[in-house]
């Protein structure tokens, strides 16, 4: 109570008052259906948004288990993954206060992943699910809004966090991944389980040059390879995140009421 | 040219006492301001399933070659059906807009109308968005799948019948419509002598930009790489469809703060004069 006395504290303890006093406001029209509305056909244009950012930058990475490589896709998955995760990010930090965004698109993409590969892979095209899952990014959004919420910082949650979400997004994946890494011999060779869901289920319409995605000079690093890929992967996420910013801030937020002038 | 429409202050008495069919009932119920919500988003989802279903019935049947006889029954059909509709509908849709709204275009109106018509608004963003995910979700998934296992002979495959020509010229109709209904029945924000929004500037850029992305993904596939490979470079512009449509917050964000508006200048109008039954009751 001692601490109440000060100009300071009165100042803050009144400004807790007003702002309790506005979050119990009632009004006329301005009620919950408001909030039911906008969270949840919000979700459709977030997921999609989301989903053909994936799809179109790093898609093949995630729609086979064979292309889950070591070079290719931790770089380019964090990359597109973050973009979005970013936008929404902002816009509820400046809306709300919220650190949700990371994690609303990420729930949002994971459904509408998951929607995507179960009809229109596995029912439609036959494929099994255990070759065409999607990956998921919830656990590495949660980290993400973890960071934005004890940092209050854009720029430290890109230099801290986009790095960590290249991590964590391979890392938390690897474990799904990991049953089909498993050596299977097959037609006298020695493969993973992956490459041969790869041989066995066709996909004549994929370039054959693009299938044998391990090459070129990482290979000479032998065993650092996951490493160096993961560490170009977070740089990259970083550069994807202020693309996400640019989204939250230029494409959602300036915009507002803001008019292109008719001569 | 509409002019700006002046609200008429409500009067207590008449929203709660039921003078008409509009103002009798609270705006933000679920049958009143939301019901567009409901009947657009079920018309949309009842077009995307029926032709999820007939893809999975004709697609292995009748669509692995273009030059069939099949595939003109069940394709080619299909093709002109989604263009014929879409066309009528959009025509009648945009004309009871443009043709009421121009009836209605500087009649005053009450308060509660105003917040009607907000959540119509979005109502009609809301399926917009559901459109946008169908679109850039949904259906892209089955054409991932479709085109890296079958060889295309055709930019009409049984995936981007749907896809391209039906959800893709559905979502321009549905955010130039949008745009409309705010222009005639929400002039506080989107009257023309405002000019025209950022918002739906970038919103229906965006719808526009993903149809004139088909011709490109097409001319890339015919004589650049015919297989498919999802990341290609020709595919990337598709992207830019769903950042730029992050104009749909900035829609959602006008429209808050418009409310908040209304909210207060009704708060003024009942402080300054308070009706009659709330003096009673004070």
């Amino acid at each position: 109570m001692a601490a109440a006395t000060t100009p300071a504290a009165l100042a803050e303890a009144q400004r807790r008052l007003e702002l309790r006093a506005l979050l119990q406001k009632k009004y006329k029209w301005i009620d919950g259906k408001w909030d039911l509305v906008f969270w949840i056909t919000a979700i459709f244009v977030v997921a999609g948004a989301a989903d053909i950012t994936k799809q179109l930058f790093a898609g093949d990475w995630d729609f086979w288990t064979d292309w889950k490589d070591p070079q290719w896709w931790p770089v380019i998955t964090a990359f597109a993954t973050i973009i979005i995760p970013s936008a929404l990010q902002y816009i509820q930090w400046a809306a709300w206060r919220f650190p949700t965004g990371a994690t609303y698109t990420a729930v949002c993409f994971f459904m509408a992943a998951w929607v995507g590969r179960y009809f229109q892979w596995h029912v439609a095209e036959s494929y099994p699910m255990n070759f065409v899952w999607p990956i998921s990014t919830v656990c590495a959004a949660i980290i993400l809004d973890w960071i934005l919420m004890k940092t209050k910082s854009f720029i430290l949650t890109s230099l801290i966090g986009a790095p960590i979400w290249a991590l964590l997004v391979w890392a938390f994946n690897y474990i799904p991944l990991a049953p089909f890494l498993q050596p299977a011999h097959f037609m006298q060779h020695v493969l993973t389980v992956s490459d041969v869901q790869g041989i066995v289920y066709i996909r004549s319409q994929t370039p054959e040059y693009l299938r044998h995605i391990e090459r070129g000079a990482l290979r000479s690093f032998l065993g650092e390879t996951q490493y160096v890929s993961l560490a170009f992967g977070g740089t990259l996420a970083v550069a994807g995140y202020w693309i996400g910013q640019f989204i939250g801030r230029y494409l959602a937020v300036w915009p507002i009421r803001r008019y292109i002038k008719t001569l | 040219m509409a002019q700006p429409q002046s609200i008429r202050p409500q009067s207590p008495g008449s929203y709660e006492t039921g003078q008409s069919t509009i103002s009798s009932r609270n705006p933000t119920d679920w049958s009143v301001g939301w019901k567009s919500l409901f009947w657009g988003c079920a018309l949309v989802m009842g077009a995307n399933i029926f032709l999820w279903f007939w893809d999975y019935e004709f697609a292995f049947t009748a669509g692995l070659n273009s030059a069939s006889p099949e595939f003109s029954l069940y394709f080619r059909s299909l093709f002109w059906g989604e263009l014929i509709t879409l066309g009528v509908f959009t025509g009648v849709w945009y004309g009871w807009i443009i043709r009421t709204g121009r009836e209605i275009a500087g009649q005053p109106y009450e308060r509660s109308e105003e917040v009607r018509r907000i959540a119509v608004l979005w109502s009609i963003i809301g399926v917009t968005s559901l459109s946008i995910y169908i679109e850039a979700s949904f259906w892209p998934n089955w054409d991932g799948s479709w085109h890296q296992t079958m060889v295309r002979d055709t930019a009409l495959t049984p995936t981007h019948i749907p896809m391209f020509y039906f959800f893709f010229p559905l979502s321009v109709v549905l955010a130039l419509g949008a745009y409309l209904y705010g222009m005639y029945r929400i002039p506080a924000l989107y009257s023309r002598e405002k000019g025209f929004p950022w918002s739906f500037f970038l919103l229906i850029t965006a719808a526009v930009l993903e149809c004139m992305e088909v011709a490109f993904n097409e001319w890339g596939h015919s004589l650049w790489i015919s297989e498919e490979f999802f990341a290609v470079p020709f595919h990337w512009p598709f992207v830019a469809y769903g950042w730029l449509a992050s104009g749909m917050f900035a829609v959602w964000g006008e429209t808050i703060l418009r409310l908040f508006e209304i909210e207060k200048a009704e708060e003024e109008a009942n402080t300054i004069a308070p009706s009659r039954p709330q003096a009673v009751a004070d």
